[in-house]
């Protein structure tokens, strides 16, 4: 008739050994989850087949960018679209942009394409193009309604995540930038899993100052350092606000921890920047618009392009270590 | 457009996950997740009569819901929970979201541990309201621990918290889901299937861009039967600590654009509130401009309750 200590409740979270592991379906913390049986039986372990056919569409992709968080509402979107938008500034660049969130797909209404279609051809599905060297993938343009719930489990999120990652006909791209929903669940393990087999893929992690916030983004940083997938930097959005009328600068989501300075020294990931929070930004991801050839001697457009110089560094600093 | 294209379109429309269809339907072939529904659709779940023990002991259950991320859930439940508790009402709140658990954080409890005991889990109780608690953050043992699960285990674990849990007897359990439609979302709603959810309160940000994604939310609760009590704008507008000037932050008015579409009522609209931000849920906010905005959004509530 005594209480057991929390011991046995912590022992419920531990985690998946991973359906490929040997411990699949056989470890302590396998008891009572769905799977079990399935991954006890080794089905779950065969090598994916399709592993083989992204890596061969990806080979023509020279760098994967996983925008993460772990943290709703940070602007991952935003940021997502933002870089794609600087990168592809550089006319002899090809971008992609490649919307995982299933449920919130963000990408079609931020980069103006609320209205496209996706046509498909022998060589697969065309990306929609919303520049001559900007192209875009998401499940939104699949979907016949604006409003149409996607209410969907996980292994059919995996299965639509692969479907874009081994159908769309990117072509040629210097950069793919992939937006991900909030979370550590399966659109993350099965990116990570696809994006894995084809290297290279590195992350950019957003955060908001507050403590709320980092909760959750250490967590993805720990995700990412447990999945191997190097992280590139730290971004920090909505760090102050600029009262137009005063212009006061206010941090509105206030770094009661340090944000992310404090986060980036804690866990030794470069701070690639920090972005104001400017009402313009939402606006133009409202319209479709391009904020940096709209406002190109604003404050947030000089910092989204020092951010994606820091991710053209990175990412030709580690094209010329592989040669 | 192509055949396959449109092949695609109909198989994204017509997904029977949460119907009896279930891996049945002629759209299920070749679907990754048609194992899952064959396994989980089908047979009615022996569990179901220890569940509606629990939840018949809890009068009215009010989802938090909003499909988008960082419009402020958890604030908002926690808020919740506190001016129900601060009104002499018993009050359970759980937390959902098992990939990014904000409660425990928000109600000062982030060092108490859930006790296990014979007849169940013990809900933490937080000083704040006396309110009973339960967050998957209370069971890890390390804040910066990730738990990196898929659907099916999101889905056993949320089924133990109702079901292994001793929420006792109930006036009102607030639920803090994630952003999204999906695992959690169709989970919680079919746990209350039997005893009926009281409904939901959807949040938005002011943005349109957040009206697009929450506009599936509403529509997933229309789907699956769950009451809509209202709709709440949060971060609207933001009064400058100079000079008193009230600027929009996230301009489009998102709030009374999904009230009117979908025909929910507008149940306010809460300002950015600094006070809130910085000094968290747990001290000083009940003098804040954001008080009496959620406190005259609660009177509302109960009414429909």
């Amino acid at each position: 008739m005594g209480i057991k200590t929390l011991v046995s409740s912590r022992r419920s979270v531990k985690d998946c050994p991973g359906t490929n592991s040997q411990d699949a379906g056989k470890a302590d913390a396998c008891a009572g989850c769905p799977n079990q049986q399935v991954c006890a039986s080794g089905a779950a372990a065969a090598p994916d087949p399709d592993l083989a056919v992204v890596r061969e569409r990806l080979a023509s992709v020279k760098n994967k960018v996983l925008v993460l968080s772990g943290k709703g509402g940070v602007g991952k979107s935003t940021v997502s679209a933002m870089l794609g938008r600087a990168l592809a500034l550089d006319d002899s660049k090809e971008v992609g942009i490649l919307d995982i969130d299933i449920c919130g797909p963000s990408q079609p209404r931020v980069l103006g394409a609320a209205e496209e279609k996706v046509h498909s051809s022998g060589a697969g599905w065309s990306p929609v193009y919303v520049s001559d060297n900007l192209a875009v993938m998401s499940i939104g343009f699949l979907l016949n309604s604006a409003d149409d719930a996607v209410i969907w489990r996980g292994p059919k999120k995996n299965g639509m995540i692969k479907q874009f990652l081994r159908d769309v006909d990117w072509g040629a791209l210097d950069y793919l930038v992939v937006d991900t929903p909030p979370g550590t669940s399966d659109e993350h393990l099965s990116i990570v899993q696809y994006l894995s087999a084809a290297p290279p893929v590195a992350a950019v992690v957003v955060t908001t100052p507050q403590e709320v916030a980092l909760l959750d983004v250490r967590k993805e940083i720990t995700f990412c350092r447990k999945v191997n997938i190097p992280i590139i930097g730290l971004v920090e959005n909505m760090t102050t606000f600029v009262c137009p009328k005063c212009k006061t600068k206010t941090a509105i989501f206030p770094a009661t921890t340090g944000g992310g300075p404090q986060l980036a020294e804690d866990t030794g990931v470069p701070l690639l920047g920090q972005l104001p929070l400017d009402p313009r930004v939402a606006q133009a991801c409202d319209e479709g618009t391009n904020i940096l050839t709209q406002e190109p001697d604003a404050a947030v457009t000089q910092a989204y392009k020092d951010i994606a110089n820091k991710i053209k560094e990175y990412c030709e600093a580690q094209s010329q270590e592989a040669t | 457009m192509s055949a396959a294209a449109r092949d695609l379109e109909d198989m994204v429309e017509e997904c029977p996950a949460d119907s009896n269809e279930a891996g049945w339907a002629g759209v299920c072939q070749g679907c990754p997740g048609k194992e899952l529904c064959l396994s989980q659709g089908s047979q009615p779940d022996p569990e179901q009569q220890v569940i509606d023990t629990r939840l018949g002991a809890i009068r009215h259950k009010v989802l938090v819901l909003s499909g988008k991320g960082g419009v402020g859930k958890s604030t908002m439940a926690v808020l919740l929970a506190q001016i129900l508790a601060g009104e002499g009402q018993r009050v359970g709140l759980l937390d959902v979201d098992v990939c990014g658990p904000s409660i425990p954080h928000l109600l000062g409890v982030e060092d108490q541990p859930v006790l296990d005991s014979q007849w169940g889990w013990q809900p933490v109780v937080s000083p704040l309201g006396k309110i009973k608690t339960l967050s998957v953050g209370s069971l890890l043992s390390s804040q910066s621990q990730a738990v990196v699960w898929k659907g099916p285990r999101k889905t056993a674990l949320i089924r133990r918290m109702i079901k292994d849990t001793l929420w006792g007897r109930l006036d009102t359990l607030v639920v803090d889901t994630p952003p999204g439609t999906s695992d959690e979302h169709l989970t919680i709603v079919r746990l209350l299937a039997t005893t009926r959810p009281s409904g939901a309160v959807i949040l938005t940000s002011p943005q349109r861009l957040a009206a697009g994604v929450v506009s599936r939310e509403i529509r997933f609760c229309q789907k699956m039967n769950v009451p809509v009590l209202g709709i709440i704008e949060n971060m609207s507008g933001f009064c400058c600590p100079c000079c008193s000037e009230v600027s929009e932050v996230f301009p489009g008015g998102a709030g009374a654009h999904l009230a009117e579409k979908y025909r929910v009522p507008l149940l306010g609209a809460v300002p950015l509130d600094l006070g809130l931000a910085e000094a968290g849920v747990s001290c000083g906010w009940r003098d804040s401009p954001v008080a009496q905005a959620v406190r005259d959004m609660v009177a509302k509530i109960k009414e429909k309750l």
